[in-house]
C-alpha cells in the first residue's frame, strides 16, 4: 500500500515534479470547478491507466503515442459530454481546460512510466493515487483563492456581514491568474521548510 | 483589418497564454534554464502553433460544427461532429509535428538543428492543443483572424518564456531562502511576472 | 520486444478509432436530450432573470410557462409577469463580444418607456474583465433607465465611459466596464439593436410628450 501513497506528498506530481500545472490553475478561482477538475482528471487517469495496462503487451511500440492519446481523448471526451449533461455550471465554468486534460503532462506521464510496464490493477491504483495528489493541491488552492478572494466556500458566504461592516474587503487580486502561481509557491515552500525537510532542486 | 491587429496584440499582452491561461506550464517551467533553448522552444510553439491552428480552425468550420457539412450535401444541415473535435484537433497536431519534424530533416537543416529537438516535445505541449481549443470556442469569423490570433499566442509565449529564463539566469547570484529554491521560487516569479503583464490590462 | 507487422499496426489502430468513434457517437445522441434540455432550462432562467426573479435552472423550467406567454414565433418576443407584479416584454439581444458572441434579455415596461431588467452572458469574454457583464452589479445598473430622452426621441440604454458624451442624460446611460472597451461597445450596439425590435410589437409608446 505504502508504495501508492508517494504521489500524495513526495512525489506530488505539481509540487515535485512539475508535471499537470498547465490545465490547473486555470480552475482554482473557486473550490467548486476545482474539485471536479480534480475527480476529472483522477478519473481519466485511472481510466486510462487501466485500460493501456490491459492492452499494454498488444500495443506496437511504434504507434504507441498515439494509442496512448486516442485512449486519453476518448475519455476526456466522455467526461466531458457527461458534465455538459450532469454538471451544466461547472462545465461552464470549466469550458475549454476540460478538453486540456489529453495534454496533461500527469496524465501521459503516468502511461509511459507506469502503465506500461505493470499489470492493470496496480495501474488503476497508481492512476487514481496521481489524480489524487494533484487534486490536493488544486482544492487547496482554491480554498485560499475562494475564500481570500470572494469571501466564500463552495459559493456559500463564509466572511460574517460584520466584518465587511468592519471595512473587510475581499482581495481580488487573489481571483486573477497570477496570485494562482504564487500561492503554489507559497505552498512548496512551506512542504519544504516543514514537511519532509528534504530540499530538493 | 482593425479588428485582426487588435486580436494580436492583446493575445501577446493582455491574453497571454502563460500569465492569463497558464498554458504550456509545464515545458515553460522545465525548458528555462537558459535563454538560448528558452528561445529556441519558444520559436518553434511559435511556429507549430501559427499552422496549426488555422488548420484546426478549416477543419472546425467546414467538417465538425453543427451545419458545417452543409457544402457537401443540405442533408447534413443537422450534423454535429463537435464532440470529435477533440480527437481531431490532437491527431492534426500529432501530424503536423510529424511532418514539420521530416521537412526540416530534409531541406531546412539550420532550422533542423535549431528546432529540431524541441519538435517532438510540443505535441503533448498544452499551449498547442489550447489554441486550437480557444480558437473553436471564440468563434473567429475569418482564417484570418484565427492566423492573428496564432501568431499572438505564439509570440506571447515566447515573450514569456525568454523572459523567464533571463531572470532564472540572474537568479543564480541571489541567494533565494533554501525552501524556496527551485521550483517554489519559480511558480513565484511567474506569478510576479503575470502581475507585471497585467499593467496592459487598461490599453 | 514481439515484432509488429504493418498490417497488425495498421489493423490495429484503425480498429481502435473505429471503437472509439462508435462508443463515442453512442454516448454522444444519448446524453443530447439532456444536454438541450439544460441549454433550454437556461434560457429560461435568463429570461425569468431579466425581469427580476431570482430562480435556479429546475425551478425556471417549471415556472416559465406560468409567467411567459411567446408575442412572436421565433423566441425572441415574450409577455412577462414581472417579479414586481407588473406586466412587461422581455427581448432577445445578440450581440458581438470581445472573443466571441454575447446575448443576454432585456425586460422593457408595457409602454415601452422603462428598462426593467436585463440578463447578459457572453462565451468566451476574459474573466476579471469582459466577463464582468454578467455580474450583479453591472446588471443592476441598467434597472429603472429610460429608453427615450427628455424630447421623446428613443435613444435606448447606452453603455458610455463616465464623463464621456455629456449630451446623453444620466438616465439614458450606464457606465462601461472600465478595461473591457470592446465588450462594453458590445453591449452597448446590443442595446441599441432595441429599437427596430420595439417597432414589431403592437404595444406603441403612447405618452410620447
Amino acid at each position: 500500500m505504502k508504495k501508492y501513497l508517494g504521489p500524495l506528498s513526495k512525489d506530488n506530481p505539481i509540487l515535485v515534479q512539475t508535471l499537470g500545472v498547465c490545465s490547473a490553475l486555470a480552475v482554482t478561482a473557486q473550490l467548486k470547478p476545482a474539485v471536479v477538475m480534480a475527480l476529472s482528471v483522477t478519473v481519466v487517469c485511472a481510466c486510462s491507466n487501466f485500460i493501456i495496462s490491459l492492452i499494454r503487451n498488444t500495443i506496437p511500440p511504434r504507434i504507441r503515442i498515439i494509442v496512448q492519446l486516442l485512449v486519453v481523448s476518448f475519455f476526456v471526451i466522455l467526461v466531458d459530454q457527461m458534465l455538459q449533461a450532469y454538471l451544466y455550471d461547472v462545465s461552464k465554468m470549466l469550458s475549454v481546460f476540460v478538453g486540456l486534460i489529453i495534454t496533461n503532462c500527469i496524465v501521459m506521464g503516468r502511461l509511459e512510466a507506469f502503465a506500461l510496464s505493470h499489470k492493470p490493477l496496480p495501474s488503476l491504483m497508481d492512476g487514481v493515487m496521481n489524480g489524487v495528489g494533484y487534486g490536493l493541491v488544486l482544492v487547496v488552492v482554491a480554498f485560499f483563492r475562494e475564500l481570500l478572494g470572494s469571501g466564500t466556500l463552495w459559493n456559500h458566504p463564509v466572511v460574517p456581514q460584520s466584518w465587511y461592516a468592519a471595512g473587510y474587503l475581499n482581495n481580488g487580486l487573489m481571483i486573477l491568474p497570477p496570485m494562482a502561481l504564487i500561492l503554489v509557491g507559497s505552498i512548496i515552500w512551506v512542504k519544504n521548510g516543514v514537511g519532509d525537510g528534504k530540499l530538493r532542486n | 483589418m482593425g479588428d485582426i491587429f487588435n486580436i494580436f496584440v492583446r493575445s501577446v499582452f493582455i491574453d497571454n497564454m502563460v500569465f492569463a491561461y497558464f498554458l504550456g506550464m509545464c515545458s515553460y517551467l522545465a525548458v528555462s534554464k537558459n535563454v538560448k533553448t528558452s528561445f529556441g522552444l519558444g520559436l518553434a510553439v511559435c511556429f507549430v502553433l501559427t499552422v496549426t491552428v488555422p488548420v484546426n480552425y478549416l477543419i472546425d468550420k467546414y467538417l465538425l460544427r453543427e451545419g458545417a457539412l452543409t457544402w457537401l450535401s443540405s442533408g447534413f444541415a443537422e450534423t454535429d461532429l463537435s464532440f470529435l473535435s477533440l480527437i481531431i484537433f490532437i491527431a492534426v497536431i500529432a501530424g503536423i509535428v510529424q511532418l514539420l519534424e521530416m521537412v526540416f530533416e530534409r531541406y531546412l537543416p539550420a532550422l533542423n538543428m535549431a528546432l529540431g529537438i524541441f519538435l517532438p516535445l510540443i505535441a503533448v505541449n498544452c499551449a498547442i492543443l489550447g489554441g486550437s481549443l480557444f480558437m473553436q470556442e471564440r468563434n473567429f469569423p475569418t482564417v484570418a483572424h484565427s492566423l492573428s490570433y496564432a501568431l499572438g499566442s505564439g509570440l506571447g509565449w515566447l515573450l514569456a518564456i525568454t523572459a523567464f529564463a533571463a531572470i532564472r539566469e540572474r537568479l543564480r547570484y541571489a541567494k533565494v531562502p533554501p525552501a524556496l529554491q527551485g521550483n517554489g521560487i519559480a511558480y513565484i516569479i511567474t506569478g510576479l511576472l503575470g502581475i507585471g503583464f497585467m499593467a496592459f490590462l487598461g490599453m | 520486444m514481439r515484432k509488429f507487422s504493418n498490417t497488425y499496426i495498421f489493423a490495429y489502430i484503425t480498429a481502435l478509432v473505429l471503437l472509439i468513434t462508435v462508443v463515442l457517437t453512442v454516448a454522444f445522441s444519448a446524453l443530447k436530450p439532456r444536454r438541450d434540455r439544460n441549454r433550454q432550462a437556461e434560457m429560461y432562467q435568463q429570461i425569468l432573470r431579466a425581469a427580476g426573479h431570482d430562480i435556479d435552472r429546475e425551478k425556471a423550467v417549471v415556472a416559465f410557462p406560468q409567467l411567459a406567454v411567446p408575442l412572436t414565433d421565433d423566441g425572441r418576443q415574450y409577455s412577462i409577469v414581472c417579479a414586481d407584479g407588473s406586466k412587461g416584454i422581455a427581448l432577445r439581444l445578440d450581440g458581438k463580444g470581445l472573443w466571441g458572441p454575447i446575448w443576454g434579455y432585456a425586460v422593457l415596461s408595457e409602454d415601452g418607456q422603462t428598462l426593467k431588467g436585463i440578463s447578459l452572458d457572453h462565451k468566451s469574454e476574459t474573466p476579471g474583465l469582459g466577463a464582468k457583464i454578467t455580474q450583479e452589479a453591472f446588471l443592476k445598473s441598467f434597472e429603472g433607465k429610460k429608453l427615450y430622452d427628455k424630447k421623446g426621441d428613443f435613444v435606448s440604454v447606452r453603455v458610455l465611459k463616465s464623463g464621456t458624451s455629456s449630451e446623453i442624460a444620466e438616465e439614458n446611460r450606464v457606465d462601461a466596464i472600465s478595461g473591457a472597451t470592446i465588450t462594453s461597445r458590445g453591449v452597448d450596439e446590443m442595446m441599441r439593436e432595441i429599437t427596430p425590435i420595439v417597432k414589431n410589437v403592437p404595444l406603441q409608446p403612447d405618452n410620447k410628450e
